[in-house]
């Protein structure tokens, strides 16, 4: 499938969801997605345009702007297209739909995300800190203002 | 997972420190007897926060971190990091420079896939396995160590080229010992058919089809050998794997037997390339002429702009997500490593089945928990 | 021979002594064992063994000793007392039980034969059957009384093993016995001349060396202590000394059982004729026999555990009632229906 095709057929299919669509080259696209959305768009890319290899969930803080990003990577194991979906979020309240009953893979990302910049994502299965310590929940320690070692890696250090 | 235990079940960690596990993780299981009712990963004992360290350190220290990220496979984890940069400052590097890069990376991948398959035979109780996968790594690390200086962590690609060029000699060197290797893997592969106590820890066990593994967002070999034929280097060729002449090895049965064999079929197709490009090699630069920064340049701003680049890891299918704003160090680098979906689909695959075979299915998939938790 | 008259009060002493000289040697050979697996096992795998503590790193075992009496010694909290400090008994007296009765080679004084065994028994191989199988209750205890999980799953698969093996060995042990027509050891091994019983039952010496190398926990079969799996199985708890002490039962098992292995099946001491009637070759030729033979076994059980990956306990239960107790079924019909053919 071509990018210009896929491009095509997702702005066709969600108009108000998706906007500013650009294919970057002849496999990579982006697409910035409406966060009430992005389950459907989803499902919509495994189904119909087989985009069913989900490579990674992160997270992007855009300090300057009040925002915080959830940065999809879904790309497929039949053809070499690969679309970067973005979601801007608001930076006190970051709320997304999770996409694991899309993907099964998207559990341990979004774990991490949500450890690392604080955004929840609602109806996760079992959303708590993945690779850091239950005491630094709460610390978001990727965001831009985080003040860092020594006063705030751990607690309770001896 | 704690409450409501029945009368002959409990709990077990094979805890952070066990000498089964390639690395610190944690797997909690309720045992039923020997078998396994629930299990659980728990990872986080080796993060170092790498994320955080690359946004505060310039592009060329980075890469001295990037090794790091799994020190088995450091020269993969730098042409991520490489070609990340690169396709920002939109260079490419000349041709001599992408041989000597292939050529590393085939001898990383050679080597890796010699400790895997030690390690496996090592977890099924098969030590002289290890051992002798073992010394066949001692010769490639001695030739990869000719050329970068350094066994493990080497810091040798830059945004544009190589550091340093071949040492004269080196071709007369490697061919002695991929010839020895390629005898080396029929020996290993005539004992793994040969053997009738490794075919009945194997065969069967861990069983993936190609949709379960799909889903659950493996790749690499433990993908491969369940009959999908996704591989980077054919999909979404760098370099210049375009030009060189190797075919995809898949198996169909899924088993831990099919995922040893298909590793095996991948060190061979690796020798041809590396023979191809040796053969092929041009003369020439290895950093480009009339690019903006020397090869030595501490200092250099990367303009505005974001990228995913993927390469084709041992393990499996590296990315990295790189976010730039046009200052000297990267605002966000997001790394996409193959072991995570490895490990996660962990718990699934070991449900029902023996406290023995966890360490076989854990075995063949390879994993490597430095790279995970980051 | 005539005995003289101030001896006689000296026995006492003299078997002490003799006694306290055998564990000595027993010691040391199993010192022995342990250098030869450990100079064997790095030839099989391409590097050098122990190489700088004495010449050949014979005086290895030596260091490791020193290092194992130096060590603390730790007990889990909650671990039981009595079973934990009592299990080494079990398993060192189960040992030195089996010894009294093993002769570990023969004398030939003009023609005459005298096996060197602290004891003669009518039923000695009966009652070496019997004794090796005190050494499961030490494993059990440890197992138990460590109060850990790791420990606890090598005794589950302790149990299942132990369970299976010991009928085939039982059985291939009384079929040579029924051939031969008497259960002492000392007349299995010196009634078979230079027929040797391999030759005559060799269904039977291989069933009965598998279900031996199952018995003494060896690889293919150490799945109580796999160290891949359960860190270290049922000895997790032991260290220091203790460990030293169920290490060294465990090669002393291994050295007594390839002397089972000579004795019943290939030939013990027996020597040809001449050299029997030869004064000074009478005296040492059959115990060098004897120990060459046992040196011989002792290398191929050492050498098939580094050959071999490890069974799974099920595949181990399944290879033992379904597969090896049927031959040792038909080997000892076979050794029945021989008994009966040389008898007559």
């Amino acid at each position: 499938m071509d990018v210009t095709e896929i491009l095509k057929s997702l702005t066709g299919t969600f108009p108000e969801a998706i906007s500013e669509a650009t294919a970057k080259s002849e496999i990579r696209a982006r697409a910035y997605v409406d966060k009430e959305k992005v389950k459907e768009v989803c499902q919509y890319l495994k189904d119909s345009l087989q985009f069913d290899h989900l490579c990674s969930v992160c997270g992007v803080d855009y300090i300057e702007w009040n925002e915080l990003e959830v940065v999809y990577h879904i790309a497929s194991y039949n053809h070499p297209v690969v679309l970067m979906l973005k979601a801007r979020l608001p930076r006190d309240n970051p709320e997304i739909e999770s996409v694991v009953p899309v993907y099964w893979n998207a559990n341990w990302y979004e774990r991490e995300t949500y450890e690392f910049y604080g955004i929840k994502f609602k109806n996760h299965p079992n959303l708590k800190p993945l690779v850091l310590p239950e005491d630094m929940l709460g610390e978001w320690p990727l965001r831009k203002d985080y003040e860092g070692f020594p006063n705030k890696t751990a607690r309770n250090l001896v | 997972m704690e409450e409501m235990l029945e009368p002959n079940e409990m709990i077990i960690h094979l805890g952070p420190q066990h000498p089964m596990q390639p690395g610190p993780f944690r797997l909690n299981l309720k045992l039923k007897g020997e078998t396994v009712m629930d299990a659980e990963v728990e990872l986080g004992y080796i993060h170092k926060g790498i994320e955080k360290i690359l946004e505060n350190k310039t592009y060329l220290q980075g890469i001295t971190i990037v090794d790091r990220i799994c020190y088995l496979v450091a020269l993969t984890n730098e042409e991520c990091y490489v070609g990340c940069v690169e396709k920002l400052l939109d260079i490419e590097p000349p041709e001599r420079a992408q041989y000597i890069r292939v050529i590393l990376e085939e001898l990383t991948r050679l080597q890796s896939h010699l400790l895997g398959t030690g390690e496996f035979g090592g977890f099924i109780g098969f030590v002289s396995m290890l051992m002798y996968t073992i010394k066949e790594r001692e010769d490639l690390l001695s030739l990869i160590d000719m050329v970068t200086g350094a066994r493990i962590t080497h810091s040798f690609l830059r945004f544009g080229g190589v550091r340093d060029d071949l040492p004269p000699g080196f071709k007369e060197k490697t061919l002695p010992v991929l010839n020895n290797l390629k005898k080396v893997i029929n020996d290993f592969e005539e004992m793994f058919h040969s053997d009738r106590v490794y075919k009945e820890r194997t065969v069967g066990v861990g069983v993936l089809t190609a949709d379960v593994a799909k889903s659950l967002g493996v790749s690499g070999p433990a993908l491969r050998a369940t009959g999908v034929p996704f591989d980077i280097r054919k999909n979404e060729p760098y370099l210049v794997y375009n030009d060189l002449d190797f075919k995809v090895c898949t198996e169909t049965a899924g088993d831990c037997f099919a995922r040893v064999q298909v590793r095996l079929n991948e060190m061979r197709e690796s020798i041809y390339i590396i023979e191809q490009c040796l053969d092929q090699i041009p003369n020439g630069p290895i950093f480009p002429e009339n690019s903006l920064y020397g090869r030595r340049t501490p200092v250099m701003r990367v303009p505005a702009g974001e990228v995913f680049h993927r390469v084709e890891d041992p393990r499996g299918e590296m990315g990295m997500y790189m976010v730039s704003d046009g200052s000297d160090k990267p605002y966000r680098v997001k790394v996409r490593g193959p072991v995570y979906p490895t490990l996660q689909a962990l718990p699934p695959l070991i449900k029902g089945t023996t406290v023995a075979d966890i360490a076989a299915i854990s075995g063949s998939m390879d994993g490597c928990t430095s790279e995970a938790d980051r | 021979m005539d005995i003289p008259e101030f001896i006689i009060p000296l026995i006492p002493w003299i078997r002490g002594i003799v006694g306290l000289s055998l564990v000595g040697v027993i010691f040391l050979g199993a010192m022995g064992a342990v250098w030869l697996e450990r100079k064997l096992s790095a030839d099989i795998q391409c590097r050098m063994g122990p190489c700088r503590v004495g010449k050949y790193g014979l005086l290895q075992l030596v260091a490791d000793a020193i290092k194992l009496f130096t060590k603390e010694d730790l007990k889990p909290r909650n671990a039981d007392s009595l079973l934990f400090n009592s299990a080494n008994i079990f398993m060192i007296g189960s040992v030195f039980l089996m010894l009294v009765a093993i002769p570990v080679g023969a004398v030939f004084i003009n023609g005459v034969e005298y096996p060197l065994a602290v004891t003669q028994m009518d039923i000695s191989v009966l009652y070496i059957e019997a004794v090796s199988a005190l050494s499961i209750f030490g494993i059990f205890m440890i197992a138990y009384g460590s109060n850990n999980k790791y420990s606890l799953l090598g005794a589950f698969r302790n149990f299942a093993r132990m369970v299976g093996y010991e009928v085939p060995l039982g059985l291939t042990v009384v079929s040579v016995a029924i051939m031969t027509g008497s259960l002492s050891i000392v007349e299995i091994s010196s009634s078979q001349g230079m027929l040797w019983n391999i030759f005559l039952q060799p269904l039977g010496c291989f069933v009965f060396f598998v279900a031996l190398m199952a018995d003494m926990g060896r690889l293919p079969f150490d799945q109580n202590e796999s160290e891949e799996e359960l860190v270290a199985g049922w000895i997790t708890e032991y260290g220091g000394m203790r460990f030293g002490l169920a290490f060294f039962a465990e090669y002393i098992h291994m050295i007594l059982g390839s002397f089972l292995v000579a004795l019943l099946f290939l030939g013990g001491w027996n020597v040809p004729g001449f050299v029997a009637n030869n004064s000074v070759l009478g005296l040492i030729a059959p115990t060098v026999f004897l120990l060459i033979k046992v040196v011989f076994v002792l290398m191929v059980i050492i050498g098939l555990r580094w050959a071999v990956p490890r069974f799974r306990i099920d595949q181990v239960v399944d290879l033992s009632w379904k597969k090896l107790l049927p031959l040792a079924l038909l080997n000892l019909v076979w050794a029945v229906g021989l008994g009966l053919y040389l008898g007559a």
